[in-house]
C-alpha cells in the first residue's frame, strides 16, 4: 500500500535522486531498521520523525554507509544513488560519502581554524586547482551557509571557538564544500538555542533548492517547519510517509496520529 | 635484640591494651552496653592507638637517628691524636669502627680502633635497651590515659577516628616527603660535591675522569668531573631508542586504535604488555649477549667499524624497551580524540589514513607530543642496558656506532664496587643524580602539564 | 560576494573522470600504505618479543640441565677416617680428608696411561670442584662404604659441560679452546662407556650462588627476592592504601592536595637509580642501616612502588559510585565507616590488582638495589631481612657479568626462572581482575 503510493508519484514527478528498497538494519541481534522503502528527490526536505531508538538516524546513516564504521553492523536491502546500489562492491565509500554530505547533532568542527574546516574535504577531494579557487569554494560555501558575514575577518581562528550556532553552520558549510548532491543531517539543531535553530532551519530552507536534505529530527514543529515530505518511524518500522502538511493535519495511521498528539513518545 | 624486637613488643602491648581496654568498657557499665556513647571494640581501638603511637615514636627517633648519636659519642671518646683529623678521615675512621663492630676484628689491628668498635657495640645496645624501656614507657603513658578515659560518655569513635583521619593524611604527605628526601639528600651531598668540584667545571667541562690518586704522586691526582660527555652520551643513546621507539610505538597506536579489529587487538596488547612487563636487566643481557655482537658483525659485513659496546646496540635495544610505553600513552592519546570528530571526517568521504593524518593526529599531538617527553625521560634515566651494553669511558662523539658512557653508568660505576666514602668521587655520583633528577623532571612536567591542558581541552 | 563565487558549487563534479579515478586510486593506495605501515609497526613489535624470548628460552633452557660423569670411585681406607667412629666424629674426621685425592686416584685408575703432574690435574679438573662436596656428602651419609669401590655420578666442569652441551665448536684449533685433544679424548672413552648423562640440575634451584657454573643456583636469590618483596609489600601497600584513601575520600580540595597529587605523579616517572641514591643517603647514611639487606632494598623498592599503588588504588577507590557512601551515610555511617566498612573492601580487588602488578615490576627492579650494596657475591641463603643477601635480578646482573661461556645459559635459565614469576604475578592480577571485576 505504502509502495503504491510511492510509484505513483514517480509517474508525476522528477526521477528520485536517492531510493530505498526494502531496508533492514541489524546491530548483532537487535533489528533496528525494519524494511524500510523510500524515495528522496532532489529540490525537496525529507524529515524521519519518531520516538528515540526508533532506527531514524540508523536508516540516515546508511544513506552514506557510515554505519560501515560499525563492526557489527549489518545492512540488508538496496540504497540507489542515482540508480547505483551505494552498497555495491564497486561502489566506493569515499566517492559515495563525498556526493552525500553528512550534519551531525552535535557540532563537530575539527580542532583546526574555520577556513581548513572549510578547505579540508575540497582538499582531501582535489576539488580546487589552485589556492584562489580554494579561496573561492571556503567563502562560497561559507555564504551558502549564512556565516561568511560572521567570520569573515577570522578565518584563522580555531572553529571550535565559535559558537554552538556557528559551529553547526560551519559544518554544514564544510559539507557543502565538497559539493555533494543529498545532505543527511541527524537533529542537527538538537544541541542549539531557539535563536541558532531559527537560522539553522532558515538555511536548510534556501539549500533545499539545490540539494536531497534528508533531516532527522525530535520537533515535530521542526520538521512541519523545514521539510515538504515528512516520514514517521515507529520500532524500526516505517509507519507512514507522505507530504509534511498532510501528515500533520490529516495522518492516515493511528501510530502516527498518537505520536503527534503526544501519546507515544 | 633489634629494633624489630621492640617493634613486636610494642605490637603486643597495643593488642593487650585493645583486649583489656574492650572489657573495660562493658564493665564500666556492667554490660549495659547500649549506654556507652561508642561501642567497645572503640573504646579498644583507641587505647591500642594510644599505646602504639608513642611508642612507635619513640622506636622511629632511635632507628633514624641512634647510629649517628652512637656514632657521635664514639668520636668524641677516641684519642686527641686520631679524632684530629679532618672530616673526611673521621668518616673513614668511622665506617672502619662500624665494620669491625659489625663483623668481627679481621684484619684490623689498631688497639684504639678495637677498643672503639666495642665500646660501638656496648653503647648500640645501651641504646637499645633504653629504646626499649623508652618505648615501653611511653606506651605504658598512652595507655593509663586511654583506660582513665573509658567512662560511658566517652566519645571512643570520634576520637579513633580523627587519630585515624590524621594517620590517613599523613601517609599521604608521605609522597612529599618522599620527594623532600630526594631533593634534600641529592642537593646535600652535591653541595659538598661542589665546594671542590666548581659548578662551572661540572656542567661544562668536556673531561670526565673521576680518579682520585691512590699515592700523591699518581698523575691524574685530581680527577676531571666533567658532566658533558656523559651527558652527550646519555642523549646519544636516548635519541637512538626513541628513532627506534617513536615511530614503531606511535604507528602501533595509530594501527590498533584506528584500523586493527578486536581479534588482532586482543594478540597485540598483551604482546606490548609484556615486552613492557621484561625486566630492564633482561633487556640489558639481551642487548650485551645477541644485539651489539649481530650489530658489530653486521658492520664487519659493510666494512663498518662497530665498536662491541656501541650507542647503537645499547640504544635500539633501550627503543625497544620504550615501545610499548609509547604506543599506550599514545593510544590513551588519540582514544581521547572525541569521536564525533573522526566521524565527520570520515563523513566527508576522507580515506582512513586522511583522517588519521590530517584531523586525528593533529588534534593528539599535545597528548602524543607529552608520551615521548614521558618515553625520553625514562630513555635517559633507563640503567641496566646501559650498565650493561654501553661503554665505561667516556667519549664525546655522536657516531652510534662507537662506545658512549652515560650518567646512568657512571652513577653505578662510582658506587658499586670499593668505594672511598665521602670521596669527591662518590660525592659525584650524587651531583650526577641531580642531574639527572633535574633533567627528568623537566621532561616530565612539561609531559604532565600537556596532558593536563590537552585534557581540558576536550572535557 | 559575487555570483561567480557562488556559482563554484554549482558546477557538477564528474566523479567519473579519469583524472577523478586516478586521484581516488592514489587515495586509497597511500590508505592501504599507510595501514600496512601501522601493521608492521604492531608486527615488529611482536618480533622483537619472540625474538628476545626466544633467544633467551633457546640459551637458557640447557643451563637447567648438568652434565655428569660416572666414575668408578675406591674409597680408599687408608686415605679415609675410620668409618666404625661415631657420626659426629666421622664427620669431624671427613672435613680434614684430601678427598681430592681419593678422585684423583679412581681416575687415574680409569685411565692408567695418563701420567704426568700436568695431565693428571687436567684430568681431575674435567670434574666439578663441587665434586668433592658430594663424595663427601655420600661418604658421611653413610660410612659403611669406606673400603668399597662404588660407581658414582660426580658433575663435571662447566667446560666439559659446555662441549657435552655441543656450545663450543669441537673442530677450532687446539689453542682457541678451554678443553683440549686430550680431554676431548677422555670424554668421548668415557660417552663410549656410557658414563656421560645430562640430566635435570636441581641444584640450580636449590642451591645459592657460586664461582664455578656448574654449582649456581638461584635459590638465594629467589629468597633474598621473596625477602625484599615481603618488605616492600608491608610498608608500601598500608601506607599506599591509607594516603589513597585519604586523597580519594577526605581530601580538601585545595593548593596542597594538588601539589600531593601532582607531586606522586611526578615521583612515578623520576628514575629508579634516583630512588636508589635516596635509598643509599639516607637508610645507610643516616638511619645507618647493613648494606646488602634485604630489609634495605625493600624500603627502597617501597619508595619506588609508593605512587604506582597510590594511582592504582586512587583509580580503584574512585570507580566504587557514590551512590554507595550516600546509602552507607543515609544509615548513619560515619566517613570513617564508610570508607573502611563499604568503599574500601568493595575497591579491594583493584587495589589488590594494582598492588600485585607493582610488587611485579619491583621484583624486575634491579638498578636501585646496585646503590645499596645488594651486588654482593653471597653463597648463602638469607635467613632473615637483615642477612646480606641478593635478588633475582641483580643475580642476572652478575652472572651477565661474568666471563665463562656456561655462565651465558645459567643467566638465560635465570631469566627464565625470573620470568616465570613474573608470568605468575601477572596472571594473578589478571584473574584477580576478572574474577571481581564489576561493572556499576
Amino acid at each position: 500500500m505504502l509502495n503504491a503510493a510511492i510509484e505513483s508519484e514517480n509517474e508525476a514527478l522528477s526521477p528520485p535522486k536517492m531510493t530505498i528498497r526494502d531496508v533492514h538494519v541489524h546491530y548483532g541481534d537487535i533489528h533496528a531498521v525494519k524494511g524500510v522503502t523510500l524515495d528522496l528527490r532532489p529540490d525537496q526536505v525529507t524529515a524521519l520523525i519518531g520516538p528515540s531508538g526508533c532506527g531514524k538516524s540508523t536508516l540516515l546513516r546508511c544513506m552514506n554507509r557510515m554505519n560501515d564504521t560499525i563492526a557489527d553492523c549489518r545492512v540488508e536491502g538496496q540504497v540507489f544513488l542515482d540508480g547505483q546500489d551505494i552498497y555495491d562492491s564497486q561502489i566506493d565509500v569515499v566517492q559515495l560519502r563525498a556526493r552525500v554530505g553528512m550534519v551531525f547533532q552535535k557540532p563537530n568542527p575539527f580542532p583546526k581554524s574555520i577556513y581548513d574546516n572549510v578547505a579540508y574535504g575540497p582538499r582531501i577531494h582535489g576539488l580546487a586547482t589552485d589556492r584562489d579557487a580554494l579561496d573561492e569554494i571556503v567563502e562560497a560555501s561559507l555564504e551558502k551557509a549564512g556565516l561568511w558575514q560572521e567570520v569573515k575577518d577570522r578565518l584563522d581562528q580555531v572553529g571550535t571557538a565559535l559558537s554552538g550556532g556557528q559551529q553547526q553552520r560551519l559544518c554544514i558549510a564544510r559539507a557543502i564544500a565538497v559539493n555533494p548532491e543529498v545532505i543527511l543531517m541527524d537533529e542537527p539543531c538538537s544541541s542549539l538555542d531557539p535563536i541558532a535553530t531559527a537560522k539553522v532551519e532558515a538555511l536548510i530552507d534556501e539549500l533545499s533548492a539545490r540539494y536531497a536534505i534528508v533531516i532527522v529530527t525530535h520537533s515535530m514543529q521542526q520538521a512541519a517547519r523545514v521539510s515538504q515530505k515528512t516520514v514517521f518511524f515507529h520500532l524500526g518500522e516505517m509507519i507512514e510517509y507522505g507530504d509534511t502538511t498532510q501528515m500533520f493535519t490529516a495522518p492516515r495511521e493511528d501510530r502516527t496520529r498518537d505520536y503527534i498528539t503526544g501519546r507515544i513518545g | 635484640m633489634t629494633n624489630s624486637t621492640i617493634l613486636v613488643v610494642i605490637a603486643l602491648l597495643a593488642v593487650i591494651a585493645f583486649a583489656v581496654v574492650r572489657q573495660k568498657s562493658v564493665a564500666v557499665v556492667s554490660g549495659a552496653t547500649d549506654t556507652l556513647h561508642s561501642l567497645p571494640r572503640y573504646h579498644g581501638y583507641y587505647a591500642s592507638l594510644m599505646v602504639l603511637l608513642p611508642g612507635l615514636a619513640v622506636l622511629a627517633l632511635w632507628a633514624v637517628s641512634g647510629k649517628t648519636i652512637v656514632e657521635n659519642l664514639i668520636l668524641a671518646g677516641l684519642p686527641d691524636a686520631i679524632a684530629d683529623s679532618n672530616a673526611e678521615r673521621l668518616d673513614l675512621l668511622i665506617n672502619r669502627i662500624r665494620l669491625i663492630a659489625e663483623n668481627g676484628t679481621g684484619i684490623e689491628t689498631s688497639e684504639h680502633l678495637l677498643a672503639a668498635a666495642e665500646r660501638f657495640n656496648r653503647l648500640y645496645g645501651m641504646g637499645i635497651v633504653a629504646t626499649l624501656l623508652l618505648s615501653m614507657g611511653a606506651s605504658a603513658a598512652g595507655y593509663l590515659y586511654a583506660a582513665r578515659k573509658v567512662v560511658a560518655e566517652f566519645r571512643a569513635r570520634p576520637r579513633f577516628e580523627k587519630i585515624l583521619h590524621g594517620l590517613l593524611a599523613l601517609s599521604s604527605f608521605l609522597a612529599i616527603a618522599i620527594t623532600i628526601g630526594i631533593v634534600a639528600s641529592l642537593i646535600f651531598e652535591s653541595l659538598r660535591f661542589f665546594q671542590q668540584v666548581p659548578l662551572d667545571e661540572f656542567v661544562f667541562g668536556v673531561k670526565w675522569s673521576p680518579q682520585t690518586a691512590l699515592r700523591i704522586d699518581q698523575i691524574a691526582a685530581e680527577g676531571a668531573f666533567g658532566a658533558v660527555p656523559l651527558f652527550a652520551g646519555t642523549f646519544l643513546i636516548a635519541f637512538i631508542a626513541m628513532i627506534v621507539a617513536g615511530p614503531i610505538g606511535l604507528l602501533a597506536a595509530i594501527y590498533l586504535t584506528q584500523y586493527a579489529g578486536p581479534a588482532t587487538r586482543n594478540v597485540a596488547k598483551p604482546v606490548l604488555e609484556i615486552l613492557a612487563g621484561v625486566p630492564t636487566v633482561v633487556y640489558g643481557f639481551f642487548a650485551a649477549l645477541t644485539v651489539a655482537p649481530l650489530f658489530r658483525d653486521a658492520g664487519i659485513v659493510m666494512g663498518l667499524d662497530v665498536a662491541s659496546e656501541s650507542a647503537l646496540a645499547a640504544g635500539v635495544v633501550m627503543g625497544i624497551m620504550i615501545i610499548p610505553f609509547v604506543s599506550s600513552l599514545s593510544d590513551d592519546a588519540l582514544m581521547a580524540v572525541p569521536d564525533s570528530i573522526k566521524q565527520g571526517s570520515l563523513a566527508l568521504g576522507a580515506t582512513p589514513a586522511e583522517t588519521i593524518v590530517r584531523v586525528l593526529l593533529p588534534a593528539a599531538l599535545p597528548g602524543i607530543a607529552s608520551s615521548f617527553l614521558l618515553a625520553v625521560s625514562r630513555a635517559i634515566g633507563e640503567t641496566m642496558i646501559v650498565v650493561m651494553a654501553a661503554g665505561m669511558r667516556p667519549n664525546l662523539t655522536a657516531n652510534p656506532l662507537e662506545a658512549v658512557t652515560t650518567v646512568t653508568v657512571q652513577i653505578v660505576a662510582l658506587l658499586t664496587g670499593d668505594q672511598e666514602f665521602n670521596s669527591t668521587k662518590t660525592l659525584s655520583a650524587f651531583a650526577l643524580g641531580l642531574a639527572l633528577f633535574v633533567t627528568t623532571l623537566v621532561f616530565n612536567i612539561f609531559a604532565l602539564q600537556l596532558v593536563r591542558r590537552y585534557r581540558q581541552a576536550y572535557d | 560576494m559575487t555570483d561567480n563565487t557562488r556559482n563554484i558549487l554549482d558546477q557538477q563534479v564528474d566523479w567519473h573522470s579519469p583524472k577523478v579515478r586516478a586521484r581516488l586510486r592514489r587515495r586509497h593506495r597511500t590508505d592501504f600504505l599507510f595501514r600496512a605501515i601501522g601493521f608492521s609497526a604492531v608486527a615488529a613489535a611482536g618480533l622483537f618479543l619472540v625474538f628476545l624470548l626466544g633467544n633467551i628460552i633457546k640459551n637458557g633452557a640447557p643451563g637447567f640441565l648438568q652434565t655428569s660423569i660416572e666414575v668408578d670411585v675406591a674409597f680408599d681406607p687408608s686415605l679415609l677416617p675410620d668409618p666404625t667412629l661415631e657420626r659426629a666424629e666421622f664427620a669431624a674426621a671427613m672435613a680434614r680428608v684430601d678427598l681430592q685425592r681419593l678422585l684423583r686416584q679412581s681416575l687415574l685408575d680409569h685411565f692408567p696411561e695418563v701420567s704426568g703432574r700436568a695431565d693428571t690435574i687436567r684430568l681431575t679438573r674435567m670434574l666439578s670442584s663441587g665434586a668433592r662436596a658430594q663424595l663427601r656428602d655420600i661418604l658421611v651419609r653413610n660410612p659403611a662404604v669406606v673400603g668399597t669401590t662404588g660407581k658414582v655420578w660426580l658433575l663435571a666442569s662447566d667446560e666439559v659441560d659446555q662441549v657435552v652441551k655441543g656450545n663450543v665448536d669441537i673442530s677450532l684449533p687446539e689453542q682457541n679452546r678451554k678443553l683440549k685433544n686430550k680431554e676431548l679424548v677422555w670424554l668421548q672413552r668415557f660417552e663410549s662407556e656410557g658414563r656421560v648423562s645430562l640430566s635435570f640440575h636441581s641444584r640450580f634451584i636449590t642451591a645459592g650462588d657460586s664461582r664455578e657454573p656448574e654449582l649456581v643456583g638461584v635459590w638465594g636469590a629467589i629468597v633474598g627476592s621473596g625477602l625484599t618483596l615481603l618488605v616492600t609489600l608491608l610498608t608500601a601497600f598500608p601506607i599506599g592504601v591509607a594516603s589513597a584513601i585519604y586523597l580519594e575520600e577526605f581530601a580538601p580540595k585545595n593548593r596542597f592536595t594538588d601539589i600531593v597529587e601532582v607531586n606522586i605523579n611526578n615521583l612515578a616517572a623520576v628514575p629508579s637509580i634516583v630512588f636508589g641514591l635516596l635509598g643509599l643517603a639516607f637508610f645507610l647514611g643516616v638511619m645507618g642501616m647493613a648494606r646488602s639487606a634485604p630489609i634495605v632494598g625493600g624500603l627502597t623498592l617501597a619508595l619506588l612502588t609508593l605512587p604506582t599503588i597510590i594511582i592504582s588504588a586512587r583509580a580503584a577507590i574512585a570507580a566504587v559510585p557514590p551512590s554507595i557512601r550516600d546509602a552507607a551515610r543515609g544509615l548513619g555511617a560515619s566517613s570513617m565507616q564508610v570508607a573502611f566498612h563499604h568503599v574500601v573492601p568493595l575497591a579491594m580487588p583493584g587495589i589488590l590488582t594494582g598492588t600485585i602488578i607493582g610488587m611485579a615490576r619491583a621484583l624486575g627492579e634491579s638498578a636501585p638495589l646496585l646503590m645499596i650494596g645488594m651486588v654482593a657475591f653471597i653463597v648463602d641463603v638469607p635467613g632473615g631481612v637483615n642477612d646480606p643477601a641478593t635478588v633475582l635480578p641483580v643475580q642476572i646482573f652478575l652472572w651477565a657479568d661474568s666471563p665463562e661461556r656456561a655462565f651465558i645459559e645459567k643467566t638465560s635459565a635465570a631469566i627464565m626462572v625470573l620470568l616465570f614469576f613474573l608470568i605468575a604475578m601477572n596472571g594473578m592480577a589478571i584473574w584477580l581482575r576478572q574474577r571481581f571485576e564489576r561493572k556499576w
